[in-house]
């Protein structure tokens, strides 16, 4: 049955590419992204920003004449889908270029597939590091900012605001707990910081009054913590009704405090620092007309996904027209330390791991939003590169 | 010395307040764990699903508007019926075989385990945080209290003697530990045994609910959120002395300022292993725990 359909399909596809040939033949780009499940929203904004850069395109005559045409498939969040769903975008579909991936995984996951199927792909939303050190592969791109560009633009603002702070860490005791209190740690210590130790809780903790002896203990200036959801709604209730916020500066990870949790921490909020590669409220004029733009389709601001989404047709568009082919070695050579404009200005792709070097942005809650209060210059936040594949 | 007063004003003191608001918080789950087991004999591994009940009628009555004042009232009321429902149709039915401790005790966890799923279809996964029935906080002598953890423990006190007080030197009381001393010789001295049975249940899993009242505030409102205490207020019961209500409030102190200040030195993580590690040394030393069973004593 299976077979059938698939069969089925590429009859089906394979009929509508053949009349389509005597047009202009379209540019296919695969999005491989969670429209359904935990990862649904940012699924969403992944389609709002891709969808609006791809009409826009079209409608200035897409890329050397030729049309872009956007296929989008489920991939749930989970990279098992997402293989199976890239491997037919490839397949099926022909696509010439694939995007989409949000969770880490599925992005390294799909970063196989691409290799096997001989074509490239980016990711705009992924934050593990590892997809441009460790693990990066000559076929994968990322357009959007790393985890450790994050820590780094932070760790750069804190020097300059709270010049040889003492630090006190507080994560989740999980991979990605400590391994973001770790880059932080490296990167605020590099800066100047003092640490004044570190205490994991468990997932979900319910009390974390218990933490609190530690940190008074130590008597920090600034708490790094990368806690997420709702253990950051109970973390910073409970600091506050302690009278910990006072004389301490909180700051974190950029998914500690985000527009789906802003609202239930309500004042105990307030001051919080992040590292972030977008904010809806950038001033340039480049930015002002996207956030209209992306308002007018969409009923909403874009966040970091949606702009970073968006960017990367046109670094698509930039790369084939430099290339002049939709080739994948000819386009890879065109990707090399390659410059574009987006939303947030230019942005440059390292020829050396694949990863954009970017502007990076510090914002702060006040008045219950985030405001920017720095910037931090690309080459100040983007570190090494520690790819050593291609 | 300076150095030594600030150590103990700003770090020492105030997370010996929060164990105690810890303390005060799992001694009002044992205290109900501690009745059912002295009285009837009966491990009620549901408890904490008691507690949890609470919280959601806290929660649900909050949203229709009854003031915080009046939950505190009326879902220990509520609850009453509940837990009688509950030792009649359920415990009654299995408190007479031979192997009590063992049926119970997995009637009990089953039951715990279907209302967990329960809550879970009513008030869905996710954690509700009840607005703080007090906000603020007061300083005393440099030492800076939220408000409702005062409030907690002060009413927290106050429940401890009135249980106590009920228990030691009520009519009812002396009838509810004649019949766990000898319930034949209670019965044929005209103690409706049957009633003071489901009675005391009933007893016990509204102060269960009570406590669930207290700490929603405080810890949030979801449906596994009767695990938490559990395994503490067990600790606190085997440890005080199983059916001992004066045994939880020392061992419940106790080992809640053990916890609390073993987390300034270790991960707070690690405090846990010590506290459950006092617990088997009084199990291997003291198997009846520091005081005797209620009517025992």
């Amino acid at each position: 049955m299976r077979t059938f359909r698939t069969v089925a399909l590429a009859v089906v596809m394979s009929a509508t590419a053949l009349s389509s040939i005597h047009a202009a033949d379209p540019i296919k780009i695969g999005v491989v992204t969670p429209l359904s499940g935990t990862y649904a929203g940012i699924g969403q904004q992944v389609k709002w920003g891709l969808e609006l850069a791809t009409k826009e395109v079209n409608a200035a005559g897409g890329i050397m004449g030729r049309p872009i045409e956007l296929i989008f498939e489920d991939e749930e969040a989970n990279p098992a889908v997402a293989v199976q769903k890239a491997d037919k975008v490839f397949q099926v579909n022909k696509v010439d270029f694939l995007t989409g991936t949000v969770n880490s995984g599925s992005t390294l996951a799909v970063g196989q597939v691409a290799e096997r199927a001989g074509k490239l792909m980016a990711t705009t939303v992924s934050f593990a590091d590892s997809i441009t050190t460790d693990k990066c592969s000559p076929n994968v791109y990322r357009v959007n900012a790393r985890a450790g560009q994050q820590s780094s633009a932070l760790a750069v603002w804190m020097s300059k605001d709270k010049p040889k702070a003492k630090v006190f860490y507080l994560g989740p005791d999980y991979e990605m707990g400590r391994s973001t209190v770790a880059a932080f740690k490296q990167s605020a210590e590099k800066v100047g910081a003092q640490s004044g130790g570190e205490v994991f809780a468990p997932l979900d903790s319910k009390d974390y009054t218990q933490y609190f002896g530690q940190l008074r203990a130590s008597r920090p200036q600034v708490l790094y913590t990368s806690v997420a959801g709702n253990d950051t709604v109970r973390l910073f209730t409970q600091l506050q009704e302690f009278g910990l916020l006072n004389n301490l500066t909180v700051v974190g990870a950029s998914g500690t405090v985000t527009a789906q949790n802003i609202g239930a921490i309500g004042k105990a909020a307030e001051g919080f620092v992040t590292g972030v590669g977008y904010s809806a409220e950038i001033g340039t004029p480049e930015n002002k007309k996207f956030v209209e733009a992306f308002r007018a389709a969409n009923k909403t601001d874009p966040d970091l996904y949606g702009a970073d989404s968006y960017g990367l047709i046109y670094a698509y568009k930039a790369a084939v027209e430099k290339a002049q082919s939709t080739d994948t070695d000819k386009v890879r050579e065109a990707f090399k330390d390659l410059k574009w404009n987006t939303p947030q200005g230019e942005k440059t792709l390292r020829a050396g791991d694949h990863q954009a070097v970017q502007t990076m942005y510090v914002v702060q809650v006040k008045g219950g939003k985030f405001s920017i209060v720095g910037e931090v210059k690309g080459e100040d936040a983007i570190g090494p590169d520690t790819c050593t594949r291609f | 010395m300076a150095e030594a007063i600030d150590y103990f004003q700003f770090v020492l003191a105030p997370q010996m307040v929060i164990g105690l608001v810890l303390g005060i918080a799992v001694i009002l789950v044992a205290l109900g764990l501690t009745i059912i087991f002295g009285l009837l004999d009966v491990i009620n591994m549901s408890h904490g699903e008691f507690y949890a009940l609470g919280a959601f009628l806290s929660v649900s009555l909050a949203a229709l508007g009854v003031p915080f004042w009046l939950l505190l009232v009326l879902v220990p009321a509520l609850m009453l019926p509940i837990g009688y429902i509950v030792e009649r149709v359920l415990i009654q039915r299995v408190f007479h075989s031979p192997d009590r401790h063992v049926t119970t005790l997995l009637l009990t966890f089953g039951f715990g385990l279907v209302l967990e799923d329960v809550f879970r279809l009513i008030w869905g996964p996710n954690p509700l945080r009840p607005d703080m029935p007090i906000s603020g906080a007061v300083e005393i002598a440099g030492l800076f209290l939220p408000l409702y953890r005062v409030f907690m423990i002060g009413v927290g006190v106050l429940i401890i003697i009135g249980t106590a007080l009920v228990v030691y030197r009520t009519r009812i009381g002396a009838m509810v530990r004649a019949a766990a001393f000898d319930r034949n010789m209670a019965a044929s001295l005209g103690v409706p045994v049957q009633l003071v049975y489901a009675g005391a249940f009933a007893f016990g899993v509204s102060l269960a609910g009570l406590a669930g009242v207290l700490l929603a505030p405080i810890y949030s409102v979801f449906p596994t959120m009767g695990r938490d205490f559990i395994l503490m207020a067990f600790t606190v019961v085997i440890v005080g002395g199983m059916g001992s209500i004066a045994g939880a409030v020392i061992a419940g102190l106790f080992l809640t300022q053990v916890q609390a200040i073993a987390s300034l030195y270790i991960s707070p993580v690690w405090a846990d292993p010590i506290v459950f590690g006092i617990m088997v040394i009084m199990l291997m030393v003291r198997p009846q725990g520091l005081f005797g069973r209620l009517g025992h004593a």
